[in-house]
C-alpha cells in the first residue's frame, strides 16, 4: 500500500477512510518522505483528517486543510494547495475524501490535475455499516464512485470492525466479502484493516494478506482517561 | 438482525423504520443531516415517503397532518430548525397529536455553530411553543440508546396522543457505535386503535365525524381542555419517570448530574477518581421531562455536595436545585460554543468541589 505518489482513499460513509489516511499518512512520514495528507471530506463536518490536526503536524505530515474557523465549516473548500501538490513530484500525498459518490464528485473536478500522476484509488470497505451490508451493494457503491471520480479503483482495504466489538468471526466474514469485491473488480485486497490492541493474534499470515494496524486517531472524547490531550473542542489524541 | 457500526442519526432513522414509522418530513441541518440522508435511502425500501420540505415551518405542520391521519411520523431537526417549528409543537399539544421530534442539538444562540450543546433543554421541557404544555423529552447517552429510546418515544406518542421528543448532542447524531435491533421487540404500551384519527367520515354514521382542533373560542371549555391535557401530563410524571445511577448504593460525598454524551464523559472521570479514592456518584436524567426531581433528591440527600455538569450555562440546574430545595449546596459546570467537558476538566471540577475550592451557585 501507498506505493505510488498518490494515493487516495475512498469509501462508503464511515467506512474507516480518514482512520487509514491518518495513520497511512503518520507512517510515511515516519521513514522521512515529505508527506500531505489532503482532507478533502467535505460532506462531514465532525469526523475527518483535520480533526486529528495536531496530532499530524507533530508527526511531521503536511496537512491541506481550511484553517481558522472554515475548520469547522460544511462548506466544499478546495484550497489552491491541492492543485499544486498533486503536481510536486517530491511530495507522497494521501488524500481523504468524503463518503460514497457525493464525497468522490469533488476527485473529478481534480481529475485534469491527476490525470497523468502515478496514482492509487483505494477502497476502503467495512461490511458492518448499513448501506454496505454485501457484495453487491458494496460493487454499486464503487461503480458510483468511480463514475464521481473518474478514475478505477485499483485497490481495496478490508476494513469489515464492530469498534470495541470487533470478532475474529466479523474481521473473517468481511475479509472474505472484500475478496469477493476485489475479484469482482480485478483488483487486489492491499490489507486487512485492524485497530492497534484488537484480536492481537491476527497478523500477516493469518488471512495471507498484510495487517494494517490503525490507532484509532480521532475518538469521543468520554472514551479516554482523564489526563489526554485533546484535539480541536471534540476530541482526544491517543 | 447482526450487529451493524451505526451513526447516532443512522441509527436514529432505522430505529424509526423498525417503529413502523413510513413517513418522514424535515429540512437539512447540521448536524443531524444523516438522519434525512438515511430515510431518504432507506423509507422507500419499505414502502415509505419521504418528503424534503420547503422548510421547517412546513415539515412541522406535514406531520400534524399525517397524524391528524393516525400515522406514524417523525421529523428531525437542530437546535435552530426546533425553533422555527415551535407553533407546529404547541399546536400538535394542543391538538394532542403523536409525532416523534428529534433535535441534535447544537451551539446556539441564534445561527451559533455545528457543534455539539445541551442548551436547548429549556426550550424542549418547558415548552418552546407557546401555551400550557408538556411532552416527554428523551435523552440518550448511546447510539444503542438512542435507537431504543426511539421506537420507546413512538410508543409514547400514540399512548398519551403527545408529541414526544430525543433530545440529543451533536456528538450523538454523528459518533458511531455498534447497535443492534431486536426483531422480537414488545410495544411499550397496550395500543389502543386511534378512533379520534381523521380517517374518513361516512354519512351512515358507521364512522364518525372526527376533527383534529387546537381552537376553543369558549373560556369554560378550553380551561376543561387544560385540565384534561394536565391530567395527562400528571400522569406521564406518575409514570414515565427513567433515571439511572452509578456507584448510589456505595458512599459517595459528592454527586454529578448530567445527562447525555456529558453523563459518559463524568462517569468516566468518576471511575478514575474513585481508583484514587474520592467517594464521587452519578445520577443522569434519562427523562428530562418528566424530571426525576425525587430521585435526584434522595441521591442527594446523602452527599455533602452536588455538582451539575451540562454543555449550557445552567439549565437542567435548575430542576436540580428544584429537587434539592436548597438541602445540600449545588455547583454547576459548563461549557458552551460547541466545547465538550473533557473527563479531566470534570475531574478537576469534582476535586475542587471537594476540596472547598469551588462556589456554590446562588441566584439573585
Amino acid at each position: 500500500m501507498f506505493g505510488s505518489r498518490i494515493t487516495i482513499i475512498v469509501g462508503h460513509f464511515g467506512s474507516g477512510k480518514t482512520e487509514v489516511a491518518v495513520n497511512g499518512a503518520m507512517t510515511l512520514a515516519q521513514t522521512g518522505q515529505p508527506t500531505s495528507l489532503v482532507d478533502l471530506d467535505f460532506v462531514k463536518p465532525y469526523f475527518r483528517s483535520r480533526t486529528a490536526g495536531r496530532f499530524l503536524i507533530d508527526a511531521g505530515v503536511e496537512l491541506v486543510a481550511p484553517e481558522g474557523e472554515n475548520l469547522y465549516a460544511d462548506l466544499p473548500i478546495l484550497l489552491p494547495r491541492v492543485r499544486s501538490i498533486c503536481k510536486d513530484p517530491t511530495r507522497t500525498v494521501i488524500m481523504d475524501v468524503g463518503g460514497d459518490d457525493t464525497g468522490a464528485r469533488v476527485l473529478g473536478s481534480l481529475a485534469d490535475v491527476l490525470a497523468d500522476q502515478p496514482l492509487d484509488l483505494v477502497l476502503v470497505l467495512n461490511f458492518r455499516r448499513p448501506f454496505t451490508p454485501d457484495v453487491p451493494a458494496a460493487l454499486a457503491m464503487a461503480a458510483d464512485i468511480e463514475t464521481a471520480a473518474r478514475r478505477k479503483v485499483n485497490g481495496i482495504v478490508s476494513n469489515t470492525h464492530l469498534m470495541d466489538e470487533t470478532t475474529l468471526d466479523v474481521v473473517r466474514e468481511g475479509w472474505v466479502m472484500s475478496g469477493d469485491v476485489a475479484a469482482r473488480l480485478g483488483v487486489p485486497v492491499l490489507a486487512l484493516a485492524l485497530e492497534e490492541g484488537v484480536l492481537s493474534q491476527v497478523d500477516d499470515a493469518t488471512f495471507g494478506c498484510p495487517v494494517l494496524r490503525l490507532r484509532r486517531a480521532v475518538r469521543p472524547v468520554f472514551e479516554e482517561g482523564p489526563r489526554v490531550p485533546r484535539v480541536g473542542p471534540l476530541f482526544v489524541l491517543k | 438482525m447482526a450487529k451493524k457500526l451505526m451513526k447516532g442519526c443512522e441509527a436514529i432513522g432505522e430505529a424509526a423504520v423498525r417503529a413502523g414509522c413510513k413517513l418522514f418530513f424535515g429540512y437539512p441541518i447540521t448536524p443531524q443531516n444523516e438522519i434525512p440522508e438515511y430515510l431518504s435511502h432507506r423509507l422507500p425500501q419499505v414502502g415509505g415517503t419521504f418528503v424534503q420540505a420547503e422548510s421547517e415551518v412546513a415539515a412541522s405542520n406535514m406531520i400534524y397532518g399525517a397524524a391528524g391521519a393516525g400515522e406514524r411520523v417523525f421529523t428531525s431537526s437542530s437546535s435552530p430548525g426546533i425553533s422555527l417549528m415551535a407553533e407546529a409543537l404547541s399546536y400538535l399539544a394542543g391538538s394532542e397529536l403523536p409525532v416523534v421530534i428529534v433535535n441534535i442539538m447544537r451551539a446556539g444562540p441564534g445561527l451559533g455553530g455545528i457543534l455539539p450543546s445541551q442548551a436547548d433543554y429549556f426550550q424542549a421541557t418547558k415548552g418552546g411553543g407557546h401555551g400550557d404544555y408538556r411532552c416527554p423529552v428523551l435523552a440518550p447517552w448511546s447510539v444503542q440508546e438512542a435507537a431504543d429510546l426511539v421506537q420507546d418515544a413512538f410508543d409514547l406518542a400514540d399512548y398519551y396522543r403527545s408529541p414526544v421528543l430525543l433530545l440529543g448532542d451533536g456528538l450523538i447524531g454523528q459518533m458511531m457505535e455498534p447497535v443492534e435491533f431486536h426483531e422480537d421487540r414488545k410495544p411499550l404500551k397496550d395500543l389502543s386503535r386511534k378512533d379520534w384519527a381523521c380517517t374518513g367520515w361516512r354519512r351512515d354514521g358507521s364512522r364518525p365525524r372526527a376533527i383534529v382542533n387546537s381552537l376553543y373560542l369558549d373560556a369554560d371549555t378550553l380551561e376543561q381542555h387544560n385540565v384534561d391535557l394536565t391530567a395527562k401530563f400528571d400522569a406521564m410524571r406518575a409514570n414515565e419517570i427513567r433515571v439511572q445511577g452509578r456507584f448510589l448504593e456505595q458512599d459517595y460525598d459528592l454527586l454529578v448530574v448530567a445527562y447525555g454524551t456529558v453523563a459518559r464523559v463524568c462517569l468516566t472521570a468518576i471511575e478514575e477518581l474513585r481508583a484514587q479514592g474520592l467517594k464521587v456518584g452519578l445520577i443522569r436524567p434519562v427523562t428530562l421531562f418528566p424530571f426525576p426531581y425525587q430521585a435526584v433528591a434522595q441521591a442527594a440527600a446523602k452527599a455533602k455536595a452536588v455538582l451539575v455538569v451540562e454543555l449550557s450555562t445552567g439549565q437542567m440546574l435548575e430542576d436540580v436545585q428544584l429537587a434539592v430545595q436548597g438541602r445540600v449546596p449545588v455547583h454547576f459546570h459548563g461549557r458552551t460554543g460547541g466545547h465538550l467537558v473533557t473527563p479531566e476538566e470534570a475531574g478537576q471540577r469534582i476535586r475542587a468541589v471537594l476540596d472547598g475550592k469551588s462556589q456554590e451557585v446562588r441566584h439573585g
